[in-house]
């Protein structure tokens, strides 16, 4: 009896002790995990794994080279990446880049993997990994924030990632990778995008051993003191929400006063904005298959007589255009000629032959016009419309306030009307990225819809239910007593 | 097993009174070497504007990649006698002034480098190197001096992703070592007698080698004519 208990005991024990099943895993075989690259990696990565593959050329960022055994995503204080800081990248992919998630492969095949990239620069992995050792860590709070804030500026983190973290510091032109490829700096006011994941660890890990391979150096031993790094975090988590609440329905409020054409104004920043995911245009050459502008926020308001837009989107440079290379940064809202209550609408794509497109754009230099187009080369200004606007740009960010009458003049402009829902389409252009003409990020149709003017009735009817309720109930029970 | 240790330590204490010996008849019975190294080609200068920075880096400024001197002298050539062990003068140092790598070659032996800034804005250190382990580190503003260890022989680029022209060197060299000044010429001083081989390197026209003959308490001249790659 007793030394059954004690096995049982012994092997308890010997459960509680045993490393978890990813550890065990960690021991891949290089060649099964050759086979699954050649599916898989290949393509991209190029066969000899120094990022040649057949696609890499259209991407941007490139994919890595693996030759070099640099890693920009890494746990550790040398240069060498540990297996599970290779193994978390293949599993969770590069948010912002088109290095997808592959945790659809088994464990198994994703730890051979693992062991096959190794092969690729046996001499840099010769070296062990050597545990980073983060400060102790600092929950947030507004001091932390505001420590953070101080030494953001202190160390000149604007440089590349601009005063207020949306890319556009005087460095970002410059910036080069390892291999002589033009790198940008990261939007810190976008987590979601972080390569190397969002968490609160990944970013104190970011800032103290940097991103290998890349500008970003490491500053560990480069702020005043260690716990700066948990400061710094804490003030980057502040800059921008975890990810987007994205729109599936813009809203135009009704607006019972004077709508400002101000994009600063405080009247917008009351207004709740619809976060619109922009895609690349992909379809028609020439494509965008690396779009700069991926997320539009859009407010908007209406009166008997007006409509009125405001957008906001980051973009690093205020670019008027050389023409050559660079070309004015711009942004167009699309909508059907008329609106119906069919569900047939255009083309998303700006039309085509047999449908046209209205659209409401800014360019800049240009301010604010009306177009019809039957596809992204067949665009005619519409002249004699009564829009205005005003753009402001500061610190990678443009304020735009696009403005026009509800009816619309002639067959080829929509008329808004409250309570319908209106189909309604964008598309951005970041002229300093080269993004001009089909060049374009943009989405396919959601929905606006005009709320309804709010009548006084609702401070009515609600009270006077209340009274006739209580006034039942008292009648009910007035009733019952006397049946009594 | 005590045996074996006072067998040990008299043969380390015999080994290091050798090596001073060595070292302090080399010092007293060493030659000097002054090179000359010359460039036929054209000198290589980059000019560019600055858009930050403009009170430290100014509003122009340059890549100094072949720098020719007087008489077609090449400055920033590394002279070194690999086979001369001698003890480093002083600590290497670079600073970063002027958004310039100052000097723009340090000559020093595998140890230890003190990279100054005293510019007072933020510059981060970058050497791209594949014998030593690469360096990416941050410098703010408060950070005025970062101590690096570069251990093995290897010439390590230095740049600053803040300031991309920002251009330097450093010569890690096993032996005794200048790098050449304006008008091409490097001096290098208690260099044990005998046969060496004198190395030349330049960061755009690659290495050259002569064999000199030092006699102790001359100079021995020795001149470079590179040739551009």
């Amino acid at each position: 009896m007793r030394a059954t208990e004690a096995l049982a005991r012994g092997a308890l024990l010997i459960a509680l002790l045993a490393p978890p099943a990813a550890a065990w895993a960690q021991a891949g075989d290089a060649n099964a995990g050759k086979a699954v690259y050649e599916r898989k990696c290949a393509g991209c990565h190029g066969d000899k794994g120094d990022g040649k593959g057949p696609a890499a050329e259209e991407l941007s960022p490139p994919p890595r080279d693996f030759t070099r055994g640099i890693y920009k995503i890494r746990s550790t204080a040398n240069k060498v990446a540990s297996d599970q800081d290779v193994f978390n990248v293949i599993t969770n992919g590069m948010p912002g880049t088109t290095m997808p998630s592959w945790k659809m492969l088994p464990d198994r095949d994703r730890w051979n993997l693992v062991a096959y990239l190794k092969t690729f620069a046996p001499e840099v992995f010769k070296e062990a990994p050597k545990k980073l050792e983060l400060p102790k860590e600092v929950a947030s709070s507004e001091a932390s924030i505001k420590r953070g804030k101080e030494m953001f500026e202190a160390i000149e983190c604007n440089k590349c990632h601009g005063a207020e973290g949306r890319a556009d510091g005087p460095s970002r032109p410059e910036l080069k990778d390892e291999w002589g490829h033009p790198i940008a700096p990261a939007n810190l006011t976008k987590r979601w995008n972080f390569r190397g994941g969002s968490s609160r660890t990944d970013i104190a890990t970011r800032l103290a051993a940097g991103v290998l391979g890349t500008p970003m150096p490491a500053f560990l031993d480069a702020v005043e003191k260690p716990e700066d790094i948990w400061h710094l975090t804490n003030y980057i988590v502040s800059l921008g929400p975890d990810r987007p609440a994205l729109a599936t329905l813009v809203t135009v409020s009704a607006a019972s006063g004077a709508i400002p054409d101000d994009p600063t104004a405080e009247f917008w920043k009351k207004q709740t904005p619809s976060y619109i995911p922009l895609m690349g245009q992909v379809i028609q050459d020439p494509r965008n298959f690396n779009p700069a502008i991926d997320l539009v926020a859009v407010r908007a308001a209406y009166d008997d007589k007006q409509i009125v837009f405001h957008l906001t989107w980051d973009d690093p440079t205020e670019s008027k255009g050389d023409g050559k290379q660079t070309f004015p940064d711009a942004i167009s809202l699309q909508f059907p000629p008329q609106i119906t209550a069919s569900t047939e609408r255009p083309y998303f794509l700006m039309g085509d032959d047999s449908d046209a497109v209205y659209l409401l754009r800014w360019q800049q230099g240009k301010g604010v016009g009306e177009a019809t187009a039957s596809g992204p080369a067949k665009i005619a200004a519409l002249d004699g419309g009564e829009t205005s606007g005003q753009a402001v740009y500061a610190n990678g960010q443009y304020r735009l306030v696009m403005r026009r009458p509800l009816a619309g003049k002639g067959e080829s402009r929509p008329t808004f009307r409250p309570a319908v829902f209106t189909p309604v389409a964008f598309q951005a252009w970041d002229g300093g990225a080269g993004e001009t003409g089909a060049k374009m990020s943009l989405t396919s149709w959601y929905y606006l819809r005009l709320e309804e003017p709010q009548s006084n009735r609702r401070f009515v009817i609600p009270p006077v239910v209340t009274i006739l309720t209580l006034a039942a109930m008292i009648l009910v029970v007035r009733a019952v007593n006397r049946a009594r | 097993m005590r045996k074996a240790w006072t067998a040990g330590s008299a043969a380390a204490l015999v080994i290091g009174a050798a090596m001073w010996l060595a070292t302090s008849v080399g010092a007293q019975g060493g030659g000097t070497i002054e090179a000359e190294v010359k460039y036929n080609g054209a000198p290589k200068v980059e000019k560019l504007k600055v858009n930050k920075d403009t009170q430290q880096c100014g509003t122009e400024t340059e890549i100094d990649h072949v720098m020719v001197g007087a008489n077609k002298g090449l400055a920033n050539a590394v002279v070194s006698v690999p086979d001369a062990k001698g003890a480093a003068k002083a600590k290497a140092v670079v600073d970063q002034h002027g958004c310039k790598f100052v000097p723009h070659v340090v000559v020093m032996q595998p140890g230890e480098l003190d990279v100054k800034n005293s510019d007072g804005i933020l510059h981060n250190l970058h050497t791209y190197s594949t014998a030593n382990p690469s360096i990416n580190k941050a410098q703010p503003k408060f950070k005025k001096v970062m101590t690096e260890k570069l251990e093995k022989p290897e010439f390590v680029k230095l740049t600053c992703d803040v300031h991309s022209w920002m251009l330097g060197w450093v010569a890690v060299v096993p032996g005794l070592a200048a790098a050449t000044d304006a008008n091409g010429v490097a001096k290098i001083d208690n260099v044990p007698a005998g046969k060496h081989k004198v190395e030349v390197w330049h960061e755009q026209l690659g290495k050259m080698e002569k064999d000199v003959d030092v006699k102790a308490g001359q100079v021995t001249k020795v001149s470079f004519e590179m040739k551009g790659k």
